[in-house]
């Protein structure tokens, strides 16, 4: 045991982080779950790193806004592309999202055929690492992530626009996937929903964000205490409530369903 | 009465533990690489506290961030790593998120090895179609033995700056290693005679510091540019180049991936050797002297039947 890691001025900026994350990943995990679509997370991240390897070939600074701008750019580019497959090719969106998922992993390689430094940016952008996150860093994600929720829940984006939903989408995820990287990001989006989804309403939601907040904080006391990688225990961790939640809840619901 | 005498003795003792540890560890110095974990161990002996970041099996480019790495930083008094951009993607991330003044880059806690070696492979004009050349040069100084000693003095005076009150054992301790080192050298240089002109084929640009020790010649590396995977052309290429001018061993990085060296050996016959690259890449190499032992073994055999 390593008590000594047990120490809320390294763990308290990561803990932030992922409640930030978590504030527009579960909602807009719902509709992910609702529609189908799990992978589009992954799909407009490696989209994002496209526009990162782009910035680079236009010779910007890795760390300029300049190349916020290019990933931003590039995910909204794929998000249009991907609102548009759905209207015109509805009932394929999911393989067609896995499809846009190897292309542009695979564009990232062909681009990056002679620039392995640009590599180094993509990675940074993909496995962004919780720990590694400051306080000064989490300004940008908390005014995105309170845009976002605003926006979502004034229009009621899900039930609204359909095209809304993949631009608010894609803006969060290039925002987020930077800090904490794609396996935390998938898992707030897709685990919290997931596991509640027998639930009903406002109860499914608060279920839902607690579910994903123990998971960060359990996670991260589990990563220090055991001294491992944070990212991958938080992920586990969140798995496991997930489950117990579902294995508890999910059935006493489930057999009350079947009751009425 | 007696109780009270034994309580007594327990504090004394413990007090005097306490007391001994205080002194015991004078220093409490963060490695980056386990080369640098057994240099430190070499100088500081049982006045310091060392700890290294990553393993002999870990490739020292990147890093998992865990809650720990941040603990341990936070408290040193200094941290000892190769510098030259090798550990970039990660060391200033962990020294910003520590916040620990004593470390700060260009103060007295901040040690880079790469400093205190002539640096080879820096590169004459910087052009990213070169591949991942870095602007610092190539920080692998650790696969040349005459490297070592320079940095063991450099970083003798840095902790003597930190820590005056043992810097006489200090060194005595460099003395002491300096004496063991030379000798190891004299050793090895006659050990590695049969090495001489060796033509070897690399996967990565990770051994130009071994190459120019021993003056291996190197017919071809599988990367052609560094950092960048070998294309089907270069692959060929090399192939053809083994069929006119035949490498002797193709050698790979314990904490490197195996499989393209493993595939060039296949084609051509040619022997593959797996090296340390530092301490703990492979078993036998358990400190400084054991790893060069280790390394210059392992190609000795593949010349010696």
């Amino acid at each position: 045991m390593n008590w000594e890691a047990l120490d809320l001025s390294i763990l308290g900026p990561a803990f932030l982080a992922g409640l930030l994350v978590l504030s527009t990943h579960v909602p807009l995990g719902r509709t992910v779950l609702q529609r189908g679509i799990i992978f589009i997370d992954l799909a407009i991240a490696q989209i994002a790193g496209l526009g990162v390897i782009a910035a680079d070939n236009f010779g910007w600074e890795a760390e300029g806004w300049q190349v916020q701008i290019s990933a931003v750019t590039a995910a909204l580019l794929g998000a249009i592309l991907l609102h548009w497959t759905e209207r015109r090719f509805e009932k394929i969106q999911e393989p067609l999202i896995g499809i846009s998922f190897v292309l542009a992993a695979t564009m990232g390689l062909i681009m990056l055929a002679n620039n392995p430094h640009g590599g180094e940016h993509l990675k940074e952008l993909l496995v962004g690492q919780i720990l590694w996150v400051s306080y000064a860093q989490l300004w940008p994600l908390a005014i995105v992530s309170a845009a976002v929720l605003a926006v979502w829940f004034y229009f009621d984006v899900p039930k609204l626009h359909r095209l809304g939903f993949y631009v608010l989408f894609a803006i969060t995820v290039t925002a987020s996937v930077q800090l904490v990287g794609v396996y935390l990001v998938f898992a707030s989006l897709i685990i919290p929903a997931l596991t509640t989804r027998m639930s009903l309403g406002h109860k499914r939601l608060l279920f839902a964000y607690l579910i994903g907040a123990l998971g960060y904080a359990i996670g991260l006391a589990a990563s220090a205490l055991l001294d491992l990688p944070s990212g991958a225990v938080i992920v586990w961790t969140m798995a496991i409530l997930g489950i117990l939640y579902a294995l508890i809840f999910g059935i006493n619901s489930q057999q009350t369903e079947v009751k009425h | 009465m007696i109780l009270l005498n034994k309580l007594r003795n327990k504090l004394v003792i413990g007090a005097l533990i306490m007391a001994s540890q205080g002194a015991m560890a004078n220093l409490n110095i963060f490695t980056c690489e386990p080369e640098w974990e057994s240099l430190v161990k070499e100088i500081g002996g049982d006045k310091v506290e060392v700890f290294s970041a990553t393993t002999g099996l870990q490739d020292p480019h990147h890093i998992q961030a865990r809650p720990s790495l941040i603990a341990k930083v936070r408290k040193v008094d200094m941290v000892v790593c190769t510098g030259a951009e090798l550990e970039i993607g990660w060391l200033p991330l962990l020294i910003r998120r520590a916040a620990n003044p004593k470390i700060q880059e260009a103060g007295p806690g901040y040690f880079m090895a790469t400093q205190y070696a002539r640096i080879l492979g820096r590169p004459k004009t910087l052009d990213r179609s070169q591949g991942d050349v870095h602007a610092a040069g190539n920080p692998h100084i650790q696969t040349n033995p005459k490297n070592i000693l320079p940095v063991a003095k450099a970083l003798t005076v840095r902790m003597t700056a930190l820590d005056p009150e043992n810097g006489q054992l200090y060194q005595n301790n460099l003395d002491d290693f300096e004496q063991r080192w030379k000798q190891a050298l004299d050793g090895w240089k006659k050990l590695t005679q049969p090495l001489k002109n060796l033509p070897i084929v690399v996967y990565h640009a990770s051994w130009i510091y071994l190459e120019d020790y021993l003056k291996l010649e190197r017919v071809d590396s599988l990367e052609d540019k560094p950092g960048v995977p070998p294309t089907s052309g270069h692959l060929a290429e090399i192939l053809n180049k083994m069929k006119t001018h035949p490498a002797k061993v193709i050698i790979y990085a314990a904490y490197q991936d195996g499989r393209p060296a493993q595939w060039l050996s296949e084609q051509t016959g040619i022997p593959l050797v797996k090296l340390p690259f530092t301490i703990g890449g492979t078993d036998e190499a358990k400190d400084l002297f054991s790893l060069y032992d280790d390394t210059f073994n392992r190609l000795l055999k593949t010349v010696t039947p």
